[in-house]
């Protein structure tokens, strides 16, 4: 017999019988012509089979215990088939989960580690640029949010300069506030500077920095720059260093720093006290053609200077003399354009051009730590950084989980369900 | 012929003590649940087994099984004694399923109950009668005829137990009734 799998409206006639059967099984009168009915129901009532007494005592006691022995009703004729307790499952599980977190802290470990403990994450592009190739790299990173603003009470102090070499005692005067360490100390974690290879190349090199502060902390952080600036012997070409205690508080800076410690000037930039790198940009131009086209038309113009000087000794007439003495004029403005190319070149190249700006931002910068100092904010610092690591390792276990889950759920489902229908055959076949 | 159907009673059950309140108020329902169901679970599985051994084994698993798993119970699923009576019939089936790998077994003769006659001899030939339509009925027959006369399930909780509508329940119970009576009628 198919057993019906969908609903549909009862017959009354068999509603009515079914109702006379509930009625003679409750010790209620029902219709005459349900007496047969009635008294086979009664007939299948006593068919009843009854309970063992002694199995009634064994099944008592069992539940007085609440199974407190592990037993599993031995089916008789059958090795008793070994369960796998809950407790299994429940291992299995927090085993799982611990695979799936220690695979998690390798995984987020490793990201971190590649990233050079940096928060900065980078993109760089090459394009070319003329005759020359440009290499240019933006890095920017995030920072939290979470601390008030200081307060606006502080005066506007404002200070501009033109071009000065080294962090002179005029800037000091003129940013009240003083320096608050050496910013060298912390170049050790500041982000990393691209350097592109230089061997045998002219690399003309430039760089941006967007540097964020507390408002109340321009002054300090504008000093920090001007003395990392001196100790790589750079060049403020221009600065102009605004605060007033709320969030127009500015400065910027145009420097010019030796090539060869643009890396090191960019490190200490990056990790000054007090500020956050909001934004950072490396970019580098090769203009090794450039710069050989100039000396190969310098020594064009001198090689022709000489000629015509040896011309104007062997010439005999006015006009001669005349028409050379133009000439090697001409050659030797040549030669002086040619020459002052090639010192701005040479320039460009030993010094690189630093564009810095200094905003006021209402977040906490991160201090960095004097000699390894501990406090509050490097123990607010340190608990973000567990928080998002947690973070991160809680949603690669979640993703490395899932499919696991669905495909444990799909097994259990196919196997709840081949197991439903293997039970059904038998009781057909029964 | 006024016999009423047999019902559990009359099980005591020693209680153990400090325990939880969530565990005592659970212990509390399955402890009235076994109380009130143990009985008609055996003759449910005994009838549908035709094995009172066996009925015994798979009664004692049953109730284990619902022990364990009485926190899982969701009343909005259904009834308890309709949850109890699934999983004694998984059991159950779980043991056709079992007696069908082992041959040894498939034959095992069945213990026919003697008809007295202190009902007078009509009556003891009508359940003859009975017991050979019921002998002759397919197992899924016989198990509504379990579940309805033996375990003493309502149409709703029959049709709970074996995962149809209450109406066709019904008019499976119907079908089943109507071939016992003919069977009866024409061994009469």
């Amino acid at each position: 017999m198919r057993l019906l799998d969908h609903d549909e409206p009862i017959d009354p006639e068999i509603a009515a019988s079914l109702d006379a059967i509930d009625a003679v099984l409750a010790g209620e009168p029902v219709d005459a012509q349900y007496a047969e009915l009635a008294e086979l129901a009664l007939l299948l009532t006593a068919e009843r089979p009854p309970v063992p007494p002694a199995f009634v005592q064994t099944m008592d006691k069992r539940v007085s215990r609440r199974f407190a022995t592990p037993h599993v009703a031995a089916v008789p004729g059958q090795p008793r088939r070994r369960r796998l307790s809950t407790g299994f499952w429940e291992a299995a599980g927090a085993l799982s989960a611990g695979v799936a977190l220690i695979v998690g802290i390798v995984i987020v470990a490793g990201t971190l580690h590649s990233n050079g403990s940096s928060d900065a994450s980078s993109t760089a592009s090459v394009a070319s640029a003329g005759s020359g190739e440009a290499l240019s790299t933006t890095s920017a990173s995030a920072e939290p949010t979470t601390r008030a603003s200081a307060g606006a009470s502080a005066p506007a102090v404002t200070a501009s300069h033109g071009s000065a070499r080294s962090p002179s005692s005029a800037f000091k005067s003129a940013a009240s506030v003083p320096s608050t360490s050496s910013a060298a100390a912390a170049s050790s974690s500041g982000a990393q500077t691209l350097q592109p290879p230089t061997t045998g190349r002219k690399v003309v090199q430039s760089a941006q920095l967007q540097l964020g502060a507390p408002p109340n902390r321009i002054d300090d952080v504008a000093q920090q720059v001007y003395d990392v600036i001196g100790s790589v012997n750079g060049i403020v070409e221009n600065s102009t260093v605004t605060q007033t205690g709320g969030p127009d508080g500015s400065a910027d800076f145009q420097l010019s720093v030796p090539s060869a410690s643009l890396g090191q000037a960019m490190s200490q930039l990056s990790s000054l006290n007090y500020a956050s790198v909001l934004s950072r940009t490396d970019a580098s131009t090769d203009i090794t053609d450039t710069y050989g086209a100039a000396q190969r038309a310098l020594a064009d113009a001198r090689a022709l200077r000489t000629s015509l000087l040896k011309q104007l000794a062997n010439a005999v007439t006015t006009e001669q003399v005349d028409s050379l003495n133009a000439q090697i004029h001409d050659a030797e403005a040549s030669i002086s354009s040619d020459e002052a190319t090639l010192a701005r070149l040479n320039h460009e190249v030993g010094f690189s051009q630093l564009s810095l700006q200094i905003s006021a931002r209402n977040a906490p910068a991160p201090v960095a730590p004097k000699s390894g100092g501990f406090g509050i904010g490097r123990a607010a610092h340190d608990a973000g950084r567990v928080l998002t690591v947690a973070a991160g390792v809680a949603l690669i276990a979640i993703a490395g989980l899932t499919p696991v889950a669905l495909v444990a759920a799909l097994l259990w489902w196919v196997g709840a369900a081949v197991r439903r229908r293997r039970r059904e055959q038998a009781l057909d076949s029964a | 012929m006024d016999h009423a159907p047999g019902r559990s009673e009359g099980v005591t059950v020693t209680m153990n003590a400090s325990v939880a309140p969530t565990e005592t108020s659970s212990w509390d329902r399955f402890e009235s649940l076994y109380r009130s169901s143990r009985d008609d679970v055996y003759a449910y599985v005994c009838t549908l087994l035709r094995d009172p051994g066996a009925a015994e084994d798979v009664t004692a698993l049953a109730f284990e099984r619902a022990y364990r798993r009485r926190r899982t119970f969701d009343r909005r699923r259904g009834e308890e004694r309709a949850w109890l009576f699934g999983i004694a019939r998984n059991a159950a089936l779980d043991e056709l399923r079992r007696r069908r790998r082992v041959a040894t077994l498939v034959s095992e003769p069945t213990d026919v109950e003697p008809v007295g006659d202190e009902d007078g001899p009509e009556v003891a030939l009508r359940r003859t009668a009975v017991q050979a339509a019921m002998a002759s009925l397919p197992p899924r027959e016989r198990e509504i005829v379990a579940l309805k006369f033996h375990a003493g399930l309502s149409n709703a909780e029959l049709a709970r137990v074996l995962g149809v509508s209450e109406s066709n329940a019904g008019t499976l119970l119907y079908r089943t009734m109507e071939k016992l009576r003919k069977a009866c009628n024409a061994t009469a």
